[in-house]
């Protein structure tokens, strides 16, 4: 595998920005040995932002992606994407979370754009190592079970039912209906809670 | 509810209880236990008669919260779905002495089974919504303030829908349990283990604005020449045609007082309330003859231990933990398990439906698919490396490794031995076993020790 990653620098508007110098970590991570392309943007995440990986990908040949941005938890799903449809496989990509654990806990930009800086370069050594991964397929049980016979269980087995799925409900007490059993009448409207 | 009942897509099974889920997102098998109900209810057609002819009558009705007195043989209420009857084994004298056995005699169906059991049964499903709502908050354990429950004629706002209820056990004419009289003065206090720090739960409880304000409104209108008190911190009416109702129930007459209740203690016939108006900035007793109240929304009983074995997270209050306060407000950490209603966090009806119906289409959206794509980020096993000791076997919390023969090429002919072997649809990719093999075998992929050690390298160097 060729050796040509791609770093993308997310200043998620003022979020990451206020606190850590993007353009200087872009500007750092274009000399780290494999990088061939850095820049930063705005919010990466957004349409336009996802264009940008795309296209990089294409002009510049580049095998592996990284993304210096938000956690994870966020937008992995939403890079990994953009990088396939880029051309290329969307394990060949790492995020690194600039944001949680570095621009909302510290406010010292000096410390905190250094750190950008090193978490960065982490994520680029390991991106040379990584190898692409394939999505496996596994059959799904078209049954639901819900837990609770309230208004809340009552309501969602109603609606998956509706959908024309089976639907197990299991309710502790001996009949549906939950708490709004013993009420009376319910707000806003007084209607009768049966 | 009965449209519940009715629905061909769905399968009630009342008085029971999960108790274990195994499996993963598409393919859970889960166990439910089926609490012996001493009724066949396959042949109960709910007509009663042995409710009627019950002579164990004086059982504290639970429906009821200590308001009502009902039978050991009995429906929840009389509407109950499914309208069967069940025998309260605490109560029931042929369960607890072998005497009576009454129902067994009358029952026109035969469908009185005194020697029932337990039984458990499983299920396969592809996905689990959460919907075991609230409990209230005990609070005759903490207010000593308002007497530790020992004034009967203070109560719970629940209890109050049932004085209040045409179901319930004064046919919906507020009268005060101590002694049936209807009373003229009546003061709610509102926020009872809800924003409260010291005694109570940080959290507000949501409803209580709401639901106070209509049961105030309640005792003006089905009371005449009455009082309604209503003891407040703030009045948070933060949803659609909420600020209109509170004003109706101003409106009726209902007297709102801001400031905490410091103390309840009886005077006569009468309850006298010591509080603080902090608008007036001086304290204040108020005489009244019945106290409602509004108490705090939490995690119902034995909820924790589901999400434990189901395999999610509850918050610091025991609530169900969602995996994004805001974007993800129905989904748990566990795939295939969504949240619906009060076991995610105190809520009303409207936003409780809301939530049931997203947790609903999330379900769908699963199931709109035949097939589910999983994460490649799973374990793998480099045989050649693995000693097959089964060290990992334990570790594994998706039970997703197992030990398995193989057969080698050797110098004198066909050698076996054990390895490990994978499930790559219910490893999760935690990572558990990776540092419990001892011989470097187990790999997770995308987090493989050469990578992990690269980050390191690339930090430290």
């Amino acid at each position: 595998m060729k050796k040509r990653v791609g770093v993308f620098v997310c200043d998620c508007g003022t979020n990451i920005a206020s606190v850590v110098d993007t353009e200087e970590v872009a500007k750092y991570a274009a000399d780290l040995p494999g990088v061939v392309f850095s820049t930063t943007y705005k919010y990466m995440c957004s349409d336009p932002g996802q264009e940008m990986v795309k296209k990089a990908i294409k002009e510049h040949g580049l095998e592996q992606v990284v993304v210096a941005s938000c956690s994870p938890r966020m937008h992995e799903k939403t890079f990994r994407k953009a990088v396939e449809q880029g051309g290329i496989n969307g394990y060949l990509f790492e995020m690194v979370n600039i944001r949680e654990q570095d621009s909302w806990v510290h406010h010292d930009r000096k410390e905190a754009t250094k750190k950008a800086k090193d978490l960065v370069r982490m994520a680029v050594s390991k991106v040379l190592r990584n190898k692409p991964l394939n999505i496996s397929h596994i059959p799904i049980t078209k049954k639901a079970l819900v837990i609770g016979g309230g208004i809340a269980g009552m309501q969602a087995a109603l609606d998956i039912a509706e959908a024309g799925y089976p639907v197990v409900l299991v309710e502790k007490e001996a009949t549906i209906g939950g708490k709004m059993t013993q009420l009376d009448k319910t707000f806003p409207t007084m209607d009768c809670a049966a | 509810m009965v449209a519940v009942a009715q629905h061909p897509n769905i399968e009630i099974i009342t008085y029971a209880e999960v108790t274990d889920v195994a499996g993963y997102i598409g393919n859970f098998k889960v166990t439910i236990k089926k609490k012996p109900k001493y009724v066949d209810w396959d042949l109960c057609t709910g007509c009663g008669t042995c409710i009627e002819k019950c002579p164990t009558k004086k059982v504290p009705d639970p429906f009821e919260l200590g308001l009502g007195l009902t039978t050991a043989i009995r429906k929840v209420y009389p509407q109950a779905v499914p309208g069967k009857v069940f025998i309260d084994a605490e109560h029931c004298r042929k369960l607890k002495e072998d005497k009576c056995g009454v129902c067994e005699k009358i029952c026109p169906t035969k469908a009185i089974r005194f020697d029932d059991k337990e039984e458990y049964i499983t299920v396969d499903v592809g996905a689990i919504v959460m919907a075991t709502g609230y409990d209230l908050f005990k609070w005759e354990e903490v207010y000593g303030e308002y007497g530790y429950g020992k004034y009967p004629d203070v109560i719970t706002s629940l209890q109050f829908e049932r004085l209040s209820s045409a179901g319930g056990p004064t046919g919906g004419k507020i009268k005060r349990p101590s002694d049936g009289k209807e009373p003229k003065r009546v003061a709610f206090i509102k926020c009872v283990g809800s924003r409260d720090d010291t005694k109570g739960k940080g959290y507000c409880s949501r409803a209580c604005c709401m639901y106070t304000a209509k049961h105030a409104y309640q005792v003006k209108d089905k009371i005449p020449d009455s009082e309604a008190y209503v003891f407040y911190m703030d009045v948070r009416t933060a949803g659609k045609n909420y600020e209109e109702f509170y004003q109706r129930s101003l409106n009726a007459g209902a007297k709102y007082i801001r400031g905490r209740v410091s103390k309840i203690y009886q005077r006569g016939e009468s309850l006298v309330l010591k509080a603080e108006d902090s608008l007036l900035g001086r304290p204040i007793e108020v005489e009244v003859d019945l106290v409602v109240l509004a108490t705090a929304m939490v995690p119902s009983e034995g909820a924790q231990e589901l999400a434990k074995i189901i395999g999610f997270s509850v918050d610091k209050d025991g609530f169900y933990q969602e995996a994004h306060p805001k974007l993800q407000p129905v989904e748990t950490f566990a795939a295939g398990v969504y949240l619906a209603g009060a076991c995610q966090g105190p809520k009303d009806i409207p936003d409780t439906v809301a939530q049931a119906s997203g947790a609903a289409a999330k379900v769908c959206g699963l199931f709109a698919h035949d097939m589910l794509a999983t994460e490649p980020m799973v374990s793998e096993v480099d045989i050649s490396k693995c000693s097959g000791c089964g060290f990992c076997v334990p570790i594994c919390p998706y039970k997703a490794i197992s030990l398995v023969e193989i057969t080698e090429r050797g110098h004198h002919g066909p050698v076996k031995r054990q390895v490990a072997q994978v499930n790559g649809s219910l490893c999760q990719g935690c990572g558990a076993c990776v540092p419990a093999c001892r011989t470097a075998a187990l790999n997770l992929k995308g987090f493989t020790d050469e990578q992990l050690v690269a980050e390191v390298d690339a930090l430290c160097l």
